[in-house]
């Protein structure tokens, strides 16, 4: 890859990089909801069980995280099976 | 009688929060019997970490050994080996404890807790692993002026690591004074002994295998008590719900957040606090430099985020299992209704009463295995500290002596462990609550904001990191004296001068604002040379060195 090939791939990166933490630290925060009176409703019971919306949404933060975590490392090693091609190409 | 018991167990629950984040045990303990099959099993964890210990001193041979285990360590073993880093003691006992006092709010450290490993894998570890080499100060260093940016680095890093030394090792003592009936001093030295045997011999190497076993020992003992709570309530996650609020003295009240916080704000502090504050732990950072190259770097975080996670999914099932299976079961209060031991006995008598002797020996030794691997990570980390950043990097300009470098290392550790047992016996009987909140915050304040700054921005100059940084330091320290923990509880005033523990919230904003503030208005030739550095570096810390 070119030094300017790689400087556009950086920013692309790097713009990646904001938006997964961006969403993680906004649904991270989130959290803090539940202890609001806006957010009083995630402390009633979903159904008829006791687990209520506070709880199920520490659950699926643990398992949006590691998906996200999953997407993301994804997304770069496509990436980077990307940018091998294009070196190779480039070399020929 | 039964409401005020209640309370009291909160209010000792919520004494363990503020130790969480160092891993110490607070308050008053009171010594349990001699617990024959922990120290068996604990014996078995010993004997297998000095083997292994003595196979690593074979191949450590030099400082760059020494410090990343030769930068040879797989994503997998890394990621492993980070959680067992930061699994401490306290993650177990300390949220059980909270959950078995306050129910739902004992979950916030939980999450804190875990939710710094995503941003770790988006945000630093292949910049980070790029760009340094043994510790984080490298990476800080390389853009910016390498003496002034060093010296108040290596502050940042020595602060936090004896910070959390001292916690460690007052909770290492009362903790296993507490588990296995042995006086105060003896755990504190048996501590220091064991840590300094794996230490000073096999480095980051032994240090890795330690907190592996453990994190794999802490994993399956978690699992096993999980699996025996679900088989008491049928395998039903509603009945244990159930259960837990049935005998609970809050009751049904104990399921919703709002019982240990009150506040969104108080929330927020420790939400924070907690994950910026992994974000800058120097021990945690350097695990980065122990793999081969960025890829694998982000693997480890992924791996450690998934261990962890898994952990802290279980410790959902764990911590609402003491309400379950404790308030209604008389052998495990006193006359005075306290539950046995105190709240961070709550995961102790669970693992008895669904697991009779043999589960709670099991979890006892894996706690004590936990403060090991936890103190043997801090010692390899103040450590590089001194004889990389400190001797090497700054007073030999980058070419030390290797023999001499590796001398000091070895010495440097041995000092370590003597400083980590006189500060263990000096705070015995202090309150160390604020200093176990310190590390985080000022981990948060202080380091987290120079390092992400000096990856992501290239406006950063010398100045503006170095005042950013002591801003981050004084305003931090200072909050914490004024906060609830030292004002009322050491000082004995009645009213705190600022309501919270966690102050990150306000100080790490506030180094991104001084730091901000002076680079940008810095108009001296170094800050030019900064800046032109960022644009150097930057294709470096994505692709590494070509």
């Amino acid at each position: 890859m070119t030094h300017d090939q790689k400087l556009k791939a950086i920013a692309v990166r790097t713009r990646r990089r904001f938006l997964f933490s961006i969403i993680a630290l906004a649904f991270y925060f989130s959290f803090s909801l539940a202890w609001t009176e806006p957010g009083a409703f995630l402390s009633l019971p979903l159904g008829d069980g006791l687990l209520n919306g506070a709880l199920l949404m520490f659950i699926l933060l643990i398992v949006l995280f590691i998906a996200l975590e999953f997407l993301f490392l994804t997304i770069a090693k496509r990436e980077l099976r990307k940018e091998a091609a294009q070196s190779e190409e480039q070399v020929r | 009688m039964k409401l005020l018991t209640t309370l009291l167990a909160i209010a000792l629950s919520c004494s363990s929060l503020t130790v969480f984040a160092a891993g110490a045990i607070e308050g008053e303990v009171q010594r349990q019997p001699l617990n024959v099959s922990a120290i068996v099993i604990f014996l078995g964890f010993v004997a297998a970490t000095l083997g292994i210990s003595y196979w690593a001193a074979r191949n450590t041979r030099s400082s760059s050994e020494f410090y990343n285990a030769g930068g040879n360590i797989s994503g997998l073993k890394n990621g492993t080996a980070i959680a067992g880093d930061f699994m401490s003691a306290a993650s177990f006992l300390g949220i059980t404890a909270l959950m078995f006092g306050a129910g739902f709010d004992g979950l916030v450290l939980s999450l804190g807790a875990f939710s710094a490993w995503p941003i770790m894998l988006f945000l630093l570890a292949r910049r980070v692993r790029n760009l340094g080499n043994f510790t984080f100060v490298d990476v800080v260093s390389m853009r910016l002026e390498k003496s002034r940016i060093r010296y108040v680095a290596i502050v940042g890093t020595i602060v936090v690591v004896v910070l959390y030394l001292i916690a460690q090792m007052v909770g290492a003592g009362k903790l296993i004074e507490l588990l296995f009936g042995l006086p105060y001093e003896i755990a504190v030295v048996t501590v220091a002994v064991l840590v300094l045997a794996y230490v000073t011999f096999g480095g980051m190497l032994a240090t890795t295998w330690v907190q592996i076993i453990k994190a794999i020992l802490l994993m399956t003992g978690v699992t096993v008590l999980a699996f025996l709570v679900m088989k008491e309530a049928n395998f039903s996650f509603s009945e244990l719900l159930r259960g837990a609020a049935d005998n609970h003295p809050l009751g049904e009240r104990m399921l919703s957040p709002g019982v240990a916080f009150k506040d969104p704000i108080q929330v927020a502090t420790i939400l924070t606090s907690m994950l910026f504050g992994v974000l800058g732990l120097p021990h945690i950072l350097m695990r980065l430099f122990t793999v081969p190259n960025a890829h694998e770097a982000k693997k480890s975080a992924f791996y450690a985020s998934l261990f962890m996670g898994y952990f802290y999914l279980l410790l959902i099932i764990v911590g609402f299992g003491t309400a379950f299976l404790l308030y209604n079961n008389p052998q495990f209060f006193d006359d005075n209704g306290q539950l046995l031991g105190g709240g961070n006995m709550a995961a102790i008598h669970l693992s008895n009463a669904v697991g009779g002797s043999l589960l709670t020996g099991f979890m006892s030794a894996v706690s004590f295995a936990t403060i090991l691997a936890v103190v043997a990570g801090l010692t390899v980390s103040g450590a590089a500290a001194i004889s990389h950043d400190l001797y090497a990097e700054v007073l030999c300009k980058g070419k030390p002596d290797p023999k001499k470098e590796m001398q000091l290392t070895r010495i440097t550790t041995l000092l370590i462990g003597v400083i980590a047992v006189g500060l263990g016996i000096l705070f015995q009987n202090e309150n160390v609550a604020f200093i176990a909140t310190m590390p985080m915050v000022v981990a948060a304040s202080v380091n987290f904001p120079i390092l992400f700054l000096s990856l992501f921005w290239a406006g950063l100059t010398t100045r503006g990191a170095i005042y950013g940084a002591t801003l981050g330091l004084i305003s931090s320290v200072a909050l914490i004296i004024i906060g609830p923990q030292v004002w009322v509880s050491v000082l004995g005033f009645e009213e705190p001068l600022f309501p919270y523990n966690y102050p990150a919230l306000f100080t790490m904003p506030l180094a991104f604002a001084v730091a901000w503030f002076f680079s940008i208005s810095d108009r001296s030739e170094r800050a030019g040379i900064d800046r032109a550095n960022y644009h150097s570096l930057l294709i470096r810390s994505e692709y590494g060195e070509e």
